[in-house]
């Protein structure tokens, strides 16, 4: 009994002794654990240390990716939020909304134009991040069974609906086992992914554009295009789609049982490390009524706005930024798309094709928007998909009761 | 010094948990479960608002139904296997370490592992499909977790798989305190096994079954890491506590309207763990 | 025989359903890495010790190892001790207001964790115990559940030794410690086994109340293992593999403790 309120005492003084040096320690909480990428990351943070001269000591916390933002939620809660946080895209708005990140548009000022991905970084005309790491997908074709459907004759352009079609039917054919396209099952977070670059490469949007004459925006999610792209979508699941989680049909495509696969850069990293028995081959993915526009997401780096140090948190951001320290943490972990537009241009990027389809992917590329209404937007649009593949299928019905959820959750603000 | 004093210092060590570390949390989300508290906002005060609000959230009522589900679909299938493991194990035999060992392994295992293995067994052409297909039965096409008719039972099954040897062992430890020489005197009399197994096994396990019940009823309420694992709530799997974390941490911080479910669950278990006590009550000792 | 038989029969279908899933685990740790999960994978041929290797060789889970080894620990020693003497006042002093006391055992298993998680993270943070091992054992040290546990067993034991002791003129912490804890002795086995795999297995708390990693436990550096880039199963399995063989080992010593504490006297009224 006495021994633990000696402890209690004993926790309480070692917590508060007070710091004696004159040296900044910045929180930076993160999320790179991966046991092969985690020691370079402390390298860098070593060779940014001996640039300030030692005035700046880095503490880096290593969140996990199924509780990181609860974590950062229930410490930004108690106003004890780190220096440095990185954040994925699809969280900003909901911090920014509520004034815990540093606005930063005055800081960068005309600094943006070396890097890319700002637009994840923008609520409502502020910025409140820098882009760090960027991802898109791209196709993951087994060059193989491409060849083995179209043993003479050229294949159709897979750069169109129709002719992506066409491809998967024909690798469809070639056997009981093989299958012509990985489709999703109903998983949280990964199905709207999916259908969303069909959405925007049949002209179809998730929010109208604000314009003069109509300022406030609304939901387009059960447009003419939008019916149409999940028409297209349902027919590729149904005819030729290899049906399972995310993990299963890239497990399925390494097998060499599935055709094409919409996958990110992790898939480069895993075709890298474990070739498979087949070539593959990356493409653009494919579009409808406009040239395909694929799926950006990204790690973003944001300064807690209760931090005291925020000129200090301000040079590790920009550190992290640099073209070479961002070459140097992508060859370690296997990341195809740097924000920095210097960077990309380093042979790593180049050399390798499929890194060239993913950077090129990324001249047509959207986001969600960016709105705190994101996770309740994205879970109507998500139910709609699951639906439409699984349910109900009613493709049109569910679209517009989509969009009605939408609607009355943007009214609301 | 007289016996109350002599209970307070014995219950010292609680009464100081309870202070220092609950009471200040336990009080604060009550007072939040009574605002419209969202994270990063200030709280101000809307009375039982957030109590009624629940009552009509079609989630609430959902994962309200899935967790009445979870809780009536395991609990006496667990506490049943459980007794009849514990009763074979209970004398010594030659391999009785092994068993013992091997029922308890499942619940060794931290329970994320255990979700994630059950994940792949669960999966489209996963070993349980290839199972369900050789005993003639049709798997769901696309995995176990991946149907509205199988996930919320495929996570049921593991459960009481993961569980069944924590209770086996509280069990064992129950029929250690039954005097052998009832059993001796019994024989003796001639009473068949079952006579022995109503009239003495059963009443002197009444307080071990009456804490196994209680805490696998707390436990079974608020099963939250298989589903978050598993599922993420989708196909009919969410539960309260799920649905609490929703709330609270991911789509819109509602912190008090999380809170105020979390008690509406508290007033669920307190009544729901109050029944094997009104069930025992007219027996001598109170389960309390 | 046939009984024998029939026991051994039942005992071995079970113990089949038990222990298959872990023999998945232990498959899969086995496998290289990066391959696809599939059944050919599974049943081929192919074993490689490499995962298990690498993960003894960085001494990524030593320090995780042995956090786990003190939390749980620690915790486990405060529980036996604490956790009978409350069940002790609540099982043998009747008083209305133990009533209330084992209520609120109750009750603080009743609340979700996650609802409280932000109060007691500003607690840890005020009170200097973030990022210490004080975070993980202090408020861990008396465990409700235990409480409980030890308590309804103690209802179930008679109390005729202790009067008899009583009468003979022992003093009451003799009796609490002398005759009382070797009779709860199974119970006491029991909320050690509970007590130690519960902490050492516990995510949440950890995860919240420390930030430095060499304050990790075996379960968060697990968690990290899963990184960011889909989930490398043997890798992870292998960790899972690793956690869980000293732990059994320490079950198999602790079982052979429930045994009755009872002695053939003690119930002779």
């Amino acid at each position: 009994m006495k021994s633990m309120l000696v402890s209690i005492a004993l926790f309480i003084a070692v917590g508060t002794v007070p710091s004696l040096s004159a040296k900044t320690t910045l929180e930076f909480w993160q999320f790179w654990t991966d046991s092969d990428i985690r020691p370079v990351l402390d390298s860098l943070v070593t060779v940014f240390e001996a640039e300030q001269n030692g005035e700046i000591e880095v503490n880096i916390t290593d969140l996990t990716w199924a509780d990181g933002q609860s974590k950062i939620a229930i410490a930004f809660a108690s106003g004890r939020g780190p220096d440095v946080v990185e954040l994925g895209s699809d969280w900003l708005a909901q911090f920014a909304d509520t004034d815990q990140l540093l606005p930063i548009s005055e800081l960068v000022g005309a600094d943006t134009s070396g890097w890319r991905g700002w637009s994840l970084a923008r609520y409502q005309d502020e910025l409140y991040a820098w882009p760090w790491i960027l991802g898109s997908r791209v196709m993951f074709v087994n060059v193989n069974l491409l060849q083995q459907a179209y043993p003479d004759a050229e294949a159709p352009n897979p750069a169109t609906f129709a002719g992506f079609q066409e491809i998967t039917r024909k690798i469809h054919t070639l056997g009981d086992e093989i299958y012509g396209w990985g489709s999703n099952t109903a998983e949280k977070h990964r199905l709207y992914k999916k259908f969303l670059p069909f959405l925007w490469g049949n002209a179809g949007r998730i929010l109208s554009e604000p314009s003069p004459y109509a300022p406030r925006r609304y939901s387009v999610v059960s447009s003419e295009m939008a019916i149409e792209a999940l028409d297209f979508y349902r027919q590729l699941h149904d005819s030729v789609g290899y049906v399972d989680t995310q993990r299963g049909i890239e497990d399925a495509f390494m097998a060499g049982q599935v055709g094409i696969v919409l996958s990110g850069d992790w898939m480069i990293k895993r075709i890298n490390l474990n070739p498979p028995p087949f070539l593959v081959g990356t493409m653009f993915v494919p579009g409808g009524r406009v040239p395909g526009i694929s799926f950006l997401g990204g790690e973003l780096l944001a300064i807690n706005r209760k931090s005291r140090y925020t000129d200090e948190a301000l040079e590790f951001v920009r550190f992290l930024n640099r073209p070479d320290v961002q070459v140097a943490f992508c060859k370690a972990a296997f990341i195809s798309v740097p924000s920095s537009l210097a960077a990309v241009t380093d042979s790593f990027f180049v050399s390798q094709p499929m890194m060239r389809t993913m950077n090129g992917q990324m001249q047509r590329v959207t986001h969600p928007p960016v709105t705190p209404d994101w996770p309740k937007i994205e879970a109507a649009i998500e139910r709609a998909v699951e639906e439409a593949l699984f349910g109900s299928r009613f493709i049109a019905g569910e679209l517009r009761q989509a969009q009605r959820t939408i609607d009355s959750l943007i009214a609301d603000d | 010094m007289t016996q109350r004093w002599r209970s307070l210092a014995l219950l010292s060590p609680w009464l100081l948990t309870l202070a220092l570390f609950w009471l200040f949390p336990i009080g604060w989300s009550i007072y939040l479960s009574l605002t419209d508290y969202q994270l990063f906002r200030d709280p101000s005060f809307i009375g039982i608002a957030n109590y009624l609000a629940l009552l009509r959230d079609s989630d609430f009522l959902g994962a309200l139904e899935n967790t009445f589900v979870f809780v009536l679909g395991t609990i006496p299938v667990t506490t049943v296997i459980a007794l009849a493991l514990a009763l074979l194990l209970q004398h010594p035999f030659r391999g009785r370490t092994l068993f013992r060992a091997g029922f308890f392994l499942p619940w060794l295992t931290s329970i994320v592992v255990v979700a994630l293995i059950f994940t792949n067994l669960f999966a489209r052409g996963g070993y349980l499909a290839t199972l369900a297909s050789l005993l003639g039965f049709t798997p769901p096409e696309y995995g176990f977790l991946f149907d509205d008719r199988t996930a919320l039972f495929a996570i049921m099954g593991m459960d009481v798989w993961m569980s069944v040897g924590y209770y086996m062992l509280i069990f064992l430890a129950g029929l250690e305190a039954i005097p052998r020489e009832l059993y001796d005197a019994a024989t003796v009399q001639g009473a068949s096994w079952w006579r022995r197994f109503r009239s003495i096994t059963l009443p002197l396990l009444r307080p071990v079954l009456g804490y196994i019940l209680v805490i696998n009823t707390i436990k079974s309420f608020q099963v939250f890491t298989e589903i978050f694992v598993m599922t993420k709530g989708k196909f009919d799997t969410a539960t309260i506590v799920f649905f609490i974390y929703e709330q609270a941490l991911t789509t819109d911080f509602s912190f008090g309207y999380a809170s105020a479910a979390a008690y509406l669950l508290f007033l669920i278990i307190g009544l729901v763990s109050l029944l094997p006590f009104l069930a025992f009550a007219r027996q001598r000792r109170s389960l309390w | 025989m046939v009984t024998t038989l029939f026991r051994y029969g039942l005992l071995g279908l079970v113990l089949m359903i038990t222990i298959f899933p872990m023999l998945w685990m232990l498959r899969v740790a086995l496998l290289p890495k990066g391959l696809p999960l599939t059944a050919e994978t599974l049943l081929s041929v192919t074993v490689t010790g490499a995962n298990v290797l690498a993960l003894l060789d960085s001494d990524g889970l030593v320090r995780p190892f042995f956090n786990s080894l003190v939390v749980g620990g620690g915790v486990t020693i405060g529980n036996i001790l604490f956790g009978f003497m409350c069940a002790y006042a609540l099982s043998r002093y009747r008083l209305i207001e133990n009533r209330f006391i084992l209520f609120t055992v109750l009750a603080v298993l009743f609340v979700p964790v996650h609802i409280v998680i932000i109060p007691l993270y500003l607690l840890a943070v005020e009170s200097g115990l973030y990022d210490t091992y004080g975070a993980l054992i202090l408020p861990f040290l008396v465990n409700p559940i235990g409480i409980f546990l030890v308590k309804q067993y103690l209802d179930g034991i008679p109390t005729a030794m202790e009067e008899a002791a009583r009468v003979d003129g022992a003093s009451e912490f003799r009796i609490l410690f002398q005759i009382v804890m070797p009779m709860a002795r199974p119970a006491l086995v029991v909320l050690a086994i509970q007590v130690f795999f519960t902490n050492w297995n516990s995510f949440l708390f950890p995860f919240i109340l420390t930030s430095r990693s060499d304050l990790h436990t075996l379960p968060v550096a697990l968690a990290m293992i899963q990184g960011r880039q889909g989930i490398e199963w043997p890798e992870l399995m292998a960790g899972a593999t690793l956690a869980v063989v000293p732990v059994l080992v320490v079950f198999v010593i602790l079982q052979r403790h429930i045994v009755s504490g009872i002695t053939a006297g003690a119930i002779k009224q």
